[in-house]
């Protein structure tokens, strides 16, 4: 019995030198890797390294056909609500982009052109528009794509037993919209079918924002929707399973929340597409690297940026990227929303009511450097809330705060914000105590380090910042308790994406509900509605509103926004056509997808 | 027997309402709901609260908690996904049909390492065999499933590309076909087997103590003494005694894996219900959180009741009258 226990004894010390050898291996490759990392980890990049465009620049030729296969990197599976008018969430829609589109053809700033299925005319007089869709436009099944089916789109979203997200003020500025909707009517009086290929749509405002992505452009086959309840739509296996659109690719299979196969569309209105099918397939963030390292994906509908530094050099991929329609900000709460007259009310009483103070705390904090040290460079300073993935109208020469520790002191100094006490915290202009309550989302590996950096920056001008509870928030909760207005928040850091449309009055209104902030005065009211009048068809007009606009919030800051950001997309080297996300002003189309050979290569 | 079976099963009902009761009140105290955070100033938020309205997510607790109890017992109606706009019964029949295969071919490959294992270890215990194998089971109860599962995903997946590295099928198959069948199973094989690998040392170390156990009894000696051939002792006498716990554990280790599912699923995008369980609770959608809970929990109340009539037949002497 003894010599067993020695010789199991032995047995485990074996093992265990076997472990810390094995250890002692890991950690000297580690350190051989960590060096490189840090190296790698060190580099800044900026948006200008990147193409946004992917072409035949290397000379190879395309193949004809060809299967590509395309990743959606997330680590949910899809919802499966294949229809425009009734998807809710990101990955759907990249699968429906496959094999539908809009009528109505967008440039780089997001306002329509005459480029796409359908072409408009608009009469401003009368507030209407007049769409006249393509002859060669058909469905997947053949028939062609009318009038009636656009308009079946509008009478399905405005239906009262519709259940998606999309009904709201892009659909009630139509005539006779809320009463179709209220069902006192049984038809959209402002919307008539001239002919089977014409639809008009009369408004009751008509406004710039109309121009720019503000029409439901999404038409539905009626012949197939036709006898089934709109009630039981989105769960109809024409949703769900066989969903029949009029985009380059068909759909041939579905793996329910996996993957989707495509087959080209031959009668594609612009022209039969290059590629044989399309393979999308569900990647999870995790695997995104290893897939594409070695050919299982050519493509991926977004790549993270985090993991970017360390496979930059990756070489059977080339990375795109463009600006994303989305900033980072720290919102300061200045008021509450007044759910009766659903309006925002200020608070003159806030504890960040003070300009200075918010102007101070602006002042502290050095997005630059931010941007570099925990995104690489694939997020930057930002200066107005209106990103420049809107180039025409992000107005670049405005000077917003940049970081200067002096000028904050400075600043806070006179507003009154001296250190009365001596605690080396400075007490507001009445000799209170102040202590500022930041509420920051958790999530990903830099949100704990980033908002301890945004209370130290604080910290160095004299302002006791603290995290809500000391503690960051999760994602749900910090949303619940942002939009409730909770007292125990004073500001807070959040992101969110912007619309199609330049025009800030669903973030930034009175009457917007998104309006974390609760900011408003009456100057902002006028810039907003200038932005939408009339004489805001004239572009320039337009662009000096919303500089104006711009230039008004940097003074008066509800919220600065801290970061703009890169949108990267890895693309293997045999893929050619191909715009980060066909964003565009590109002039490049899915149809035009095209590969060089028929397996992807695998990086060396 | 039946009446066991019977009783048992009538315990379990009001177990299943209790469970009921406290999934629902935990899924509605988690903070905010399928439509929070979404901003998108293309959205009306007047539409937002139309739909949290629509939906009765404004309602208190006790009367959405009756609302849907009344569904599910008068129709079977789980109720319907924020997130999938469709029934919850229609997913969960989707993703139970995945999750059931990768337990089946799990449990497969559990008692196919398990079985030889442990009689292996217990058989010949302390010596070098033995050794090697106990130190693969204290390996393997200290490795996390889903360290595991990420290194044999990243080795056997990427490195060899032995396996596909994710989803349940390759896509653009007919279901039904020969083809579409050994896709299904060759995606099955990686994390059915990393899985098992994981969960199977709970068993080898219980056969190989119940071996060591059993073949020091009265009764091994009295066959021995009869002249019974070893392999005859190991095979008739002492391995049919030892399976006891083992089958005793069946039940229990149905509800360990699906445990386990909830890691290996999200790790290799296998669509199952683990995953879907996940992908639930952070995107708040409710109804699917509480019908998953819910129909876990009467497969672990199940599985228990399964155990202990496993026991009950396989040993005479616990059986209840």
């Amino acid at each position: 019995m003894k010599t067993s226990v020695n010789k199991f004894l032995l047995t485990l010390i074996l093992m265990s030198l076997f472990v810390l050898a094995a250890c002692g291996g890991g950690e000297t490759g580690e350190d051989d890797n960590g060096n490189q990392a840090t190296e790698e980890e060190d580099r800044i990049y900026t948006i200008d390294d990147f193409n946004q465009v992917k072409t035949h620049e290397d000379g190879a030729e395309a193949i004809d056909g060809g299967v590509l296969n395309f990743g959606l990197v997330s680590d949910t599976a899809f919802e499966g609500t294949l229809n425009f008018n009734f998807y809710t969430g990101n990955p759907d829609v990249e699968i429906i982009n496959w094999f539908d589109e809009s009528l109505l053809a967008i440039d780089e700033n997001y306002a329509y052109t005459q480029d796409g299925a359908a072409t408009f005319e608009v009469d401003e007089d009368e507030g209407s528009m007049t769409f006249t869709i393509r002859d060669n436009v058909n469905w997947h099944d053949g028939e062609p794509v009318t009038a009636e089916d656009w308009l079946f789109s509008y009478e399905v979203i405005g239906h009262p037993d519709y259940d998606g997200i999309r009904y709201g003020s892009m659909f009630t500025i139509i005539e006779g919209m809320e009463a179709y909707n209220n069902e006192e009517a049984d038809t959209i009086s402002g919307i008539e079918v001239l002919d089977e290929k014409t639809l008009k749509i009369t408004y009751d405002q008509f406004t710039p924002s109309l121009l720019a992505s503000g029409v439901w452009a999404y038409a539905m086959p009626k012949h197939l929707f036709e006898d089934i309840p709109v009630a039981d739509m989105s769960s109809h296996d024409l949703v769900r399973r066989n969903p029949v659109g009029m985009g380059p690719f068909k759909v041939d299979s579905i793996v329910p929340g996996e993957s989707v196969t495509y087959v080209k569309n031959e009668d594609y209105w612009r022209g039969e597409p290059n590629l044989d099918g399309v393979t999308l397939r569900v990647v999870n963030p995790n695997v995104v690297v290893q897939s594409l390292r070695n050919g299982q994906i050519d493509l991926v509908n977004q790549f993270p940026a985090d993991q970017y530094p360390e496979n930059a050099e990756m070489s059977n991929v080339e990375f795109l990227a463009s600006i994303d329609t989305a900033y980072t900000y720290i919102g300061f709460k200045l008021g509450t929303w007044d759910e009766e007259e659903r309006e925002v009310v200020m608070d003159p009483d806030a504890k960040m009511a003070d300009v200075e103070l918010r102007r101070a705390m602006w002042h502290a904090v050095d997005n630059q450097t931010v941007g570099d040290r925990f995104y690489n460079g694939l997020r930057w300073n930002a200066t107005t809330l209106i990103p420049p993935s809107h180039p025409d109208y992000h107005d670049e020469t405005i000077e917003a705060p940049l970081y200067d520790v002096e000028l904050a002191n400075t600043i806070l100094d006179e507003a009154g914000y001296e250190d009365v006490t001596g605690d080396g915290y400075r007490e507001d202009p009445e000799g209170n105590e102040l202590v500022i309550n930041f509420a920051s989302m958790s999530g990903g590996d830099t949100a704990e380090p980033l908002a301890r950096y945004y209370i130290q920056s604080w910290d160095a001008i004299g302002l006791n910042v603290q995290l809500v509870e000391g503690r960051l928030m999760e994602f749900n909760n910090f949303y619940d308790r942002v939009e409730a207005d909770d007292a125990a928040i004073d500001i807070y850091q959040g992101a969110w994406g912007v619309g199609s449309d330049v025009d800030p009055t669903g973030l930034y209104g009175r009457n917007a509900g998104f309006n974390y902030t609760r900011y408003a005065s009456e100057r902002n009211d006028e810039l907003l509605a200038e932005g939408l009048s009339e004489e805001a068809f004239d572009e320039s007009y337009r662009q000096d509103v919303y500089s104006e606009w711009q230039e008004y919030m940097v003074e008066n800051i509800p919220a600065f926004p801290t970061l703009y950001r890169a949108r990267l997309v890895a693309v293997n080297d045999r893929v050619q056509n191909y715009a980060v996300n066909f964003q565009a002003g590109h002039d490049i189309y899915r149809y035009e997808l095209a590969v060089t050979q028929e397996d992807a290569n695998a990086a060396e | 027997m039946w009446k066991f079976i019977v009783r048992r099963l009538l315990i379990a009902l009001p177990q299943i309402l209790l469970l009921s009761v406290l999934v629902f009140l935990m899924a509605q105290m988690m903070p905010g709901d399928a439509l929070s955070g979404l901003i998108d100033p293309n959205i009306d938020p007047a539409a937002i609260e139309a739909q949290r309205e629509r939906l009765g997510l404004n309602d208190p607790w006790h009367i959405q908690y009756v609302d849907w109890i009344t569904g599910v017992v008068t129709e079977g109606d789980l109720g319907r996904s924020f997130r999938y706009k469709m029934d919850v019964t229609e997913i969960i029949g989707q993703r139970l049909t995945n999750t059931f295969w990768l337990s089946l071919v799990t449990l497969i490959f559990t008692y196919l390492i398990a079985i030889p294992l442990g009689i292996t270890s217990g058989r010949y215990n302390d010596t070098f065999r033995d050794q090697m194998i106990t130190g693969y089971t204290y390996v393997g109860f200290a490795t996390p499933l889903f360290i595991f599962a990420l290194v044999a995903l990243w080795i056997l997946g990427f490195q060899f590309g032995w396996f596909p590295t994710g989803g349940s099928v390759s896509p653009g198959l007919t279901p039904g076909t020969f083809e579409y069948f050994l896709s299904r199973l060759h995606h099955l094989i990686l994390p059915a087997l990393s899985m098992a690998l994981i969960t199977t040392v709970n068993t080898v170390q219980y056969l190989r103590s119940e071996i060591i156990d059993t073949k020091q009894k009265d009764f091994i000696i009295t066959a021995r003494a009869k002249g019974a051939s070893e392999s005859r002792v190991y095979n008739r006498h002492i391995l049919r005694n030892s399976l006891l716990p083992i089958a005793a554990f069946f039940g229990f280790e149905i509800t360990g894996l699906i445990g386990g599912t909830i890691f290996v699923e999200t790790i290799y995008s296998y669509p199952g219900m683990g995953q879907l369980f996940v992908e639930s609770i952070n995107l708040r959608d409710y109804s699917v959180v509480t019908a998953v809970v819910l129909l876990l929990g009467i497969a672990s109340i199940l599985g228990a009741l399964l155990s202990d009539i496993i026991l009950s037949l396989v040993d005479p002497r616990i059986r209840i009258k």
